[in-house]
């Protein structure tokens, strides 16, 4: 059962050489097109900087704070029959691992520092990709997801993980997802988020883009912030060869600028794609050594303030309903239950056949 | 990386229609004790290739485990200790898991297998 998707993404906009960034100058239809057949396999380059690169500099840091254990996940796991083999996707520093001692886990994380800190712990783990699980089919007893589809920044991606946890387990086996919600307990937590469309106009008026950064390069203010948003990640995407959403743009010999207004779950102009600090102390910061080049790159920022490297990690948060919709693809898994639990939706799959 | 774990593991190259079981070059294996629970070892026997495992055993440098094998072999003590022992542990430190149909070789470093695709692999 494995699905090789090529996900065949035509780009539906030209752009000339010396386009300006956050604007688009020409919409054609499909017989101009950019196109291009990418795997939904393949890492977004959003992803390798502001997950990958971002975990693997503050790995130690964040397994330090990575201690507490939820109490739904907890019974979940709990529950489960003694003897059996879990497989834990997106483990992190192991948190989870050898939770129920009569159980076997087996971790995954996409980065290797983090998987050293479960090793150095007796687990048994490997380097691996959650999109693509280098796992037989039908072989665990039951699978977790604990806050890992939330870093996945297309909606492609983000089933494709699901069609994996669903894939790796045995007919019966459950499956919990957990991922953080739009609707934030403590609202006051978001105003520290920078949504992402701000974020990326600074990306590509960065370090090594065509222009140089300054505060004059900032003159998108009278385009709407959906159109913004989008083009930047058009523009971000046609260098990664990843058109996925824009695929999904619905009417395409629309040339206002609302061409990028698609259905409320798909874009970024629906308030759920953020840039979520890290604030790395600098005597940690010394000791990992990645952020010296995060800061040159521009990955990452310095707080004097506060005596911190700020990183910051891309989230799509998810609404409520979001995870019943990926799943409602899904032929042969189940939602047995849903709840919100501390910001987070949770869900637990049966595999069915 | 335990054989519990190898039994599992499949390459998942672009593709590939059969990637398992992965071959295993093993440069360095360690022995560590754990206790047993026969209960599980009945669970697990009955998800393992036994073919794959046997040969994976071999591999590590462990020839105790009878070739063939059916639900009464799980009787025997004898049998449920040797099974244990190569299921569980013996730990490849060092060494590499090959793709059966590319040669790829996925690196085994302090017991930690690394499975990522390369781009062009996806």
């Amino acid at each position: 059962m494995k699905n090789m998707n090529a996900e065949v993404a035509s780009s539906l906009y030209t752009f000339s050489s010396n386009a300006e960034p956050g604007s688009i100058d020409s919409v054609s239809g499909s017989e101009n097109s950019y196109t291009s057949s990418v795997s939904v396999k393949s890492t977004p380059e959003i992803e390798k900087k502001y997950v990958h690169n971002v975990y693997d500099a503050i790995a130690p840091h964040f397994s330090s704070t990575r201690f507490a254990k939820w109490p739904k996940v907890a019974s979940f796991l709990s529950s489960l029959p003694a003897g059996s083999l879990i497989l834990d996707a997106g483990c992190g520093n192991g948190k989870y691992l050898g939770f129920n001692r009569d159980c076997f886990f087996i971790g995954c994380d996409i980065s290797p520092p983090l998987i050293k800190i479960c090793a150095d712990r007796g687990h048994e783990v490997l380097v691996a990709d959650a999109v693509n699980l280098p796992y037989r089919t039908d072989f665990g007893d039951a699978a977790m997801s604990i806050a890992v589809l939330h870093h996945l920044s297309t909606e492609n991606r983000r089933r494709k993980a699901i069609e994996e946890l669903v894939r790796v387990v045995k007919r019966g086996g459950f499956v919990l997802i957990t991922v953080w919600a739009v609707e934030q307990e403590d609202k006051s937590l978001i105003s520290k988020w920078t949504p992402l469309a701000e974020r990326y106009v600074e990306e590509w008026i960065g370090p090594g883009s065509p222009r140089a950064r300054s505060p004059s390069s900032i003159t998108l203010e009278s385009i709407p912030e959906c159109e913004l948003s989008g083009s930047g990640e058009q523009l971000e995407v046609s260098q990664e060869h990843s058109t996925e959403d824009i695929q999904e743009t619905p009417d395409l010999t629309n040339q206002n600028q609302n061409v990028l207004d698609v259905e409320d779950d798909k874009n970024m102009n629906n308030k759920q794609e953020y840039f979520v600090p890290w604030h790395l102390p600098y005597h940690r910061a010394e000791i990992s050594g990645a952020s010296a080049h995060a800061l040159a790159t521009g990955l990452a920022t310095k707080d004097d303030k506060k005596g911190a490297v700020v990183y910051n990690r891309y989230y799509h948060v998810f609404r409520e309903g979001e995870l019943e919709r990926l799943i409602s693809g899904i032929n042969n898994a189940k939602v047995v239950e849903r709840f919100y639990d501390k910001s987070n939706w949770c869900i637990i799959l049966e595999k069915t056949l | 990386m335990r054989l519990l774990t190898h039994n599992m593991l499949s390459s998942n190259i672009k593709g590939v229609t059969n990637g398992f079981p992965l071959r295993i070059e093993a440069e360095k294996v360690v022995e560590k004790t754990v206790e047993m629970n026969a209960d599980f070892l009945k669970k697990m026997f009955e998800k393992i290739q036994w073919k794959a495992f046997i040969d994976a055993s071999r591999a590590m440098g462990y020839t105790e485990l009878p070739e063939e094998v059916d639900p009464t072999t799980l009787e025997s003590d004898e049998f449920l200790s040797k099974f244990h022992h190569a299921l569980l542990e013996l730990h490849l430190e060092e060494g590499a898991l090959v793709c059966p149909e590319t040669g790829r070789r996925f690196p085994v470093n302090k017991g930690i297998p690394n499975m990522l695709l390369h781009e062009d692999e996806v």
